[in-house]
């Protein structure tokens, strides 16, 4: 089969491209999502965030790093030590991409990413195919500029999750240290108070004190 | 370690793609399965939600012998959706029942000969994305533009509705937050006043003690 039907054949069946949800993984070390983009210039865009578990300490979660490497095997895009953000990049050329997520300490973090791989057929493409209209290309674009919103919404959706998380962590922690420090509070006065009536006991003699 | 991927495979993963994908066709993500031990992903889904996933293994190295794969998906409370052992190919579709953390995991099955470089393809969609785009083309006999239109207005549509979700996660999630910032200072005062309480009931108790002991 030569490159030009391949070529027809692939737009037709990416003019009903679908979307990938964000999806969750966990990362020990490192871990990588492979993606294969099927024209040069694609546009790549798409965000992640870290899952927040329970931090005891630290007001900052310590973050992990984001790589993106080309079918060439350079790195293309390097994001390091956050907590989440949003990427976008233009494919210089096309192959499978690698978007490797790396943890640098020992506890297990979850990350929930999307990617996205946006193709808008341009001038060139149009002209060289006769089943593609120009209407074509302004629908392509109209839907481009919908999947950034939803992208958009997906890191909204994300990283409200991770502040509801730290918002019930917080409300069980005021609930929890303070009852905690009622009852220290109330054993520690009844130590004192026992300890001294032991001080003023008969077989101690009192006038020793 | 990257997959590489020469002209001839990436011919050959394409046809397959097109081949196996009998919904309207979506990219998917690559994983990489380790040689032992499994790879899982998982999303947030929200109740009455339709998920419609397809996977397929790919043997880099040897494109002939392609490994067989053990899957799983488990709802939030544990029961299993699908479970399906040694396939090298396979899709599964739900709707969700409860809202919950949904997890997809694959493994190397035991008894065959280790493979390094074992690559799946996930497809994965979830709502709005899952909808099944032929039999409505069909049903209403519309195509081509018309038909894109129409699923751009659905998707107008799944944002307008992600938006109204959001708006309600952030009204609850204010609520609580209010809460706890007016339960941080009452349990402040409350925590001065028990420490004096407590320090007058020593006061008294200590003299009610020393006056019996006739010390005082």
């Amino acid at each position: 089969m030569e490159m030009k039907q391949i070529y027809v054949l692939a737009a037709l069946w990416l003019s009903f491209v679908g979307r990938i949800s964000s999806l969750s993984i966990t990362v020990n070390d490192v871990e990588c999502v492979y993606e294969y983009v099927f024209y040069e210039g694609d546009a790549i865009s798409g965000n992640f965030v870290v899952v927040d578990h329970d931090i005891f300490w630290g007001s900052d979660h310590p973050g992990i790093d984001f790589t993106v490497s080309s079918p060439g095997g350079n790195v293309v895009h390097n994001i390091k030590g956050t907590s989440g953000d949003k990427f976008e990049l233009k494919a210089p050329r096309s192959g499978m991409y690698k978007f490797c997520f790396h943890n640098p300490y020992s506890t297990p973090e979850t990350v929930s990413f999307y990617i996205h791989v946006g193709h808008i057929p341009n001038e060139h493409d149009v002209a060289k195919d006769e089943h593609l209209d120009p209407i074509n290309v302004k629908i392509a674009e109209l839907r481009e500029a919908l999947e950034s919103v939803t992208a958009e919404q997906k890191y909204l959706r994300a990283r409200d999750n991770r502040h509801r998380h730290t918002n019930e962590s917080t409300r069980k922690r005021v609930i929890g240290y303070t009852v905690g420090e009622y009852l220290l509070l109330a054993a520690v006065s009844s130590l004192q108070v026992l300890y001294i009536r032991r001080l003023f006991s008969k077989s101690v003699a009192y006038n020793r004190v | 370690m990257a997959p590489r991927l020469n002209s001839r495979a990436a011919v050959a993963v394409l046809l397959l793609a097109m081949v196996a994908s009998l919904l309207p066709a979506a990219r998917g993500i690559w994983l990489s399965i380790p040689s032992s031990g499994t790879k899982c992903v998982s999303e947030e889904i929200h109740s009455n939600v339709v998920v419609l996933a397809d996977y397929y293994v790919i043997n880099e190295e040897k494109p002939e012998h392609v490994p067989k794969v053990s899957s799983r998906v488990t709802s939030p409370y544990g029961t299993d959706l699908h479970h399906q052992e040694n396939a090298t190919h396979g899709q599964f579709a739900f709707t969700t029942s409860e809202a919950g953390n949904y997890m997809a995991c694959f493994w190397l099955d035991e008894h065959q000969e280790h493979v390094a470089n074992v690559s799946l393809g996930l497809e994965w969609k979830t709502g709005i994305a899952a909808k099944d785009w032929d039999s409505v083309a069909k049903k209403e006999k519309i195509e081509g533009v018309e038909l894109d239109l129409k699923r751009l207005e659905a998707s107008v549509e799944s944002i307008h509705q992600n938006l109204i979700y959001l708006k309600e996660r952030e009204a609850e999630m204010r609520e609580v937050s209010e809460q706890t910032n007016g339960r941080v200072a009452w349990f402040s005062i409350m925590a001065l006043s028990v420490c004096i309480a407590v320090a007058t009931f020593q006061v008294w108790y200590l003299t009610r003690y020393f006056q019996k002991k006739k010390l005082i």
